[in-house]
C-alpha cells in the first residue's frame, strides 16, 4: 500500500498552492473508508458523513501544518476517532465505548468467485468465517486489509501492542485457511529458524 | 515451530510487514509442503482482491461537503480569493500576488540543423528543449510530464528536453526550485545545477542554486536524495529527511559584486577543496515549518541571516537593485518574515533593528549609515 505516499503528495499540493483539485482527490480517496470507520463508532450514517466533512474542514484550515506528518493515514484515522468520541461525549452516550463494541462492517465478504477461481461452497464458508471473526479481530483485520494501515499504526490507533495485532491477524488468517482446508498442525522445528529482527 | 508462528508470519507477509529473513524462512517452509500450495495461493488472491471502490459516492459526498463549508463560512475557493484580493488592495501589492505574478515564458527551442537531417526521430525530439523562466518578483508552478511538480522561485530557470521521462528524467536548474518528485524507481530524476547534481527516486526537497550566490543548497523534506558535487565526482552524499547540504560555490571573479559590501576580496577556491557541510533543517517550534521552503507559501523567511545575504534575496523577491555601502551594516544578522509587505514597508521594518538610512530612485536602493 502506498497510500501514505499518495496522501503526502496531495497534502503538499494543498498546503503549498491551495490546490483545490488535490483537495478533492484526497476527499474522494478517503471518504468511503473514513465514513465507514466513523460509522462503526457513531452508528449513524448521517453523523458519520458530517464527521468526515468536519475532518476535511480541519484539513483545509490546518493545511500548512500537515505536510510534515510521518503517517498521514494514521492522522486521519486518529482524528476521526477523536471527533467521533467527542460527539459521543457531547451527546452523553456510550462514553466508554470500547473498540470491541464498534460496529465494524467488512467489505471483504463481497467478491467475485469466478475472478478468484474458487467454488461457491468455499466462498460461502469464507464469508461465514469473516463474518464470525471475534470483535477485536474484526476491527484489526479491517484496518490492516481494507484500510491499508500498518501494524504499528493500528496498534497506536487502538492503544494495543504490536504483538496483539500480530496475534489477531494470525487468528483471522488461520480461520480463512481452514475454509480452504489448510491445517497446519505440527511442524518440525529444525525447518524453521526465524531470526528476530 | 508452532502453527501460531506460521500464521503470524504468513499474515505479516500478506500485510507487507515481514522482514526479509522472515520471508525467506516462510518461503522455504512452504516449498517443503507442496500440498499447501493451492490454499496458500487462494489466500493470497483473496487478500489482494479489493472490492471495487465507489468513487461516485465520494464525489457526491464532496459536493455536500463543499456546500457545508459555504454554510459554515469556511474560507475556500472564491472566499479565499476574495480574502487575497483585500490584502492586495490594502498593500497596493497586486504585482506580487503569486498566481497573478507568475510570468511564464515557455520557449520551445528547436534544433533546426537536425530537422532536415537523417537523424533518428528520437534524437530530433531529444533536442527540443522546454525552458520555463520566472522574472525577479514572480514565481511559478510547473507540472512535468511524469506528474512531478516544481515550484520555481523568482529569477530562476528550469529546462528539460522534450523526451523527458522517456528513458530518464533529467532537468537543469538555475536559481531556486522546490521539487515534489513522483516515485519511479526505474527512472531516476536528475537535477543538474552549476556545482552539484542531484539524483532522486521520489521525494520532496528544495534546491537553491543562483549563480551569483556564494553557496548552493539542497534541503530535503522527505524521502532521500543522492548529491554529487561536480568538482568532487567520486563523493556521493546521501541526504536523509530534514537535512540540508550547503556547497560553497566557486564564484568567478567577474561575478563578485563588491558594491554590496564594499571591500570584499575573495580568492577563488581550488577545485579540489570545494567546501561543503550537511546540517539539520530547523523546524519552527511555532508551526513546524522550515524556512527553506516558505517561499512556496509566498513568504520570505530569514533566520539568522546576514543583512547582505538577505538583500540578495530581497532583490529577487521585489525585483529591485539594492546596495549597502557600509560593511558593518552588511554584517548585521537578522530574523523575520516578509509576506505582504511592500519593499518600502520591508525596509522600514528593518530600520527598527538596524540603524540605517536609504534612498530609493526607481528600482535602485542605496543603504547607508
Amino acid at each position: 500500500m502506498l497510500d501514505n505516499e499518495v496522501i503526502k503528495r496531495l497534502l503538499s499540493a494543498i498546503a503549498f498552492t491551495n490546490d483545490q483539485a488535490a483537495y478533492k482527490e484526497l476527499f474522494v480517496l478517503l471518504h468511503g473508508r473514513l465514513k465507514q470507520f466513523a460509522y462503526s463508532i457513531l452508528k449513524s450514517q448521517e453523523e458519520a458523513e458530517e464527521l468526515v466533512s468536519d475532518l476535511f474542514i480541519k484539513v483545509w484550515q490546518k493545511r500548512d501544518q500537515l505536510t510534515t506528518i510521518e503517517s498521514p493515514l494514521l492522522y486521519f484515522y486518529t482524528t476521526a476517532k477523536n471527533l467521533a468520541y467527542n460527539r459521543l461525549n457531547k451527546q452523553k452516550r456510550q462514553q466508554n465505548l470500547q473498540p470491541e463494541e464498534w460496529l465494524v462492517h467488512l467489505n471483504s465478504i463481497y467478491f467475485d468467485p469466478e475472478q478468484l477461481m474458487m467454488t461457491e461452497e468455499m466462498m460461502r464458508q469464507i464469508r461465514q468465517a469473516v463474518n464470525s471473526l471475534p470483535p477485536r479481530c474484526r476491527i484489526i483485520f479491517k484496518l490492516v486489509k481494507e484500510d491499508g494501515l500498518k501494524y504499528k499504526e493500528v496498534a497506536e490507533l487502538l492503544q494495543l501492542s504490536v504483538k496483539t495485532i500480530e496475534a489477531q491477524m494470525a487468528i483471522a488468517l488461520r480461520r480463512l485457511g481452514k475454509c480452504m482446508h489448510l491445517e497446519i498442525n505440527h511442524l518440525p522445528t529444525n525447518n524453521f529458524n526465524t531470526k528476530k529482527s | 515451530m508452532s502453527q501460531e508462528k506460521f500464521w503470524v508470519l504468513f499474515s505479516k507477509k500478506l500485510s507487507g510487514e515481514a522482514s526479509v529473513e522472515e520471508l525467506g524462512s516462510l518461503e522455504k517452509l512452504i516449498s517443503e509442503h507442496p500440498e499447501w500450495q493451492y490454499a496458500i495461493q487462494n489466500l493470497e488472491d483473496l487478500w489482494k482482491h479489493q472490492p471495487a471502490k465507489d468513487y461516485v459516492q465520494g464525489e457526491d459526498a464532496y459536493m455536500l461537503h463543499l456546500h457545508r463549508m459555504t454554510e459554515l463560512n469556511v474560507p475556500f475557493g472564491e472566499n479565499l480569493e476574495a480574502e487575497a484580493l483585500v490584502i492586495e488592495k490594502k498593500s497596493g501589492f497586486s504585482k506580487w500576488y503569486w498566481a497573478a505574478a507568475a510570468i511564464i515564458t515557455l520557449v520551445g527551442l528547436f534544433a533546426f540543423s537536425d530537422f532536415f537531417s537523417a537523424g533518428s526521430k528520437r534524437n530530433k525530439i531529444a533536442q527540443q528543449v522546454n525552458e520555463v523562466s520566472t522574472r525577479p518578483g514572480s514565481k511559478s508552478k510547473i507540472q512535468l510530464p511524469d506528474g512531478s511538480v516544481v515550484w520555481l522561485n523568482a529569477g530562476s530557470t528550469l529546462t528539460y528536453t522534450k523526451d523527458f521521462g522517456k528513458e530518464i528524467r533529467e532537468v537543469t536548474l538555475t536559481g531556486e526550485g522546490f521539487f515534489d518528485v513522483t516515485k519511479n524507481v526505474e527512472k531516476p530524476f536528475i537535477i543538474n545545477t552549476t556545482s552539484i547534481s542531484i539524483k532522486v527516486l521520489g521525494t520532496a526537497f528544495n534546491v537553491k542554486a543562483y549563480p551569483e550566490d556564494k553557496q548552493t543548497e539542497a534541503s530535503l523534506i522527505r524521502g532521500s536524495i543522492e548529491v554529487t558535487i561536480k568538482s568532487r565526482p567520486n563523493d556521493k552524499i546521501i541526504l536523509s529527511p530534514s537535512e540540508k547540504l550547503v556547497v560553497e560555490n566557486e564564484v568567478p571573479k567577474a561575478e563578485i559584486r563588491d558594491r554590496r559590501t564594499g571591500n570584499i576580496e575573495r580568492t577563488q577556491l581550488p577545485v579540489i577543496n570545494t567546501l561543503m557541510s550537511v546540517n539539520k533543517l530547523k523546524y519552527s517550534p511555532v508551526d513546524s515549518t522550515v524556512a527553506e521552503t516558505q517561499w512556496v507559501n509566498n513568504k520570505l523567511v530569514f533566520r539568522d541571516e546576514s543583512f547582505s545575504e538577505l538583500v540578495v534575496r530581497m532583490e529577487r523577491w521585489y525585483d529591485v537593485d539594492i546596495e549597502i555601502t557600509d560593511a558593518n551594516i552588511a554584517e548585521e544578522r537578522l530574523n523575520g518574515i516578509f509576506e505582504t509587505e511592500t519593499i518600502i514597508q520591508a525596509l522600514e521594518a528593518l530600520k527598527e533593528f538596524i540603524p540605517f538610512k536609504y534612498e530609493k530612485t526607481g528600482n535602485k536602493i542605496i543603504i547607508h549609515r
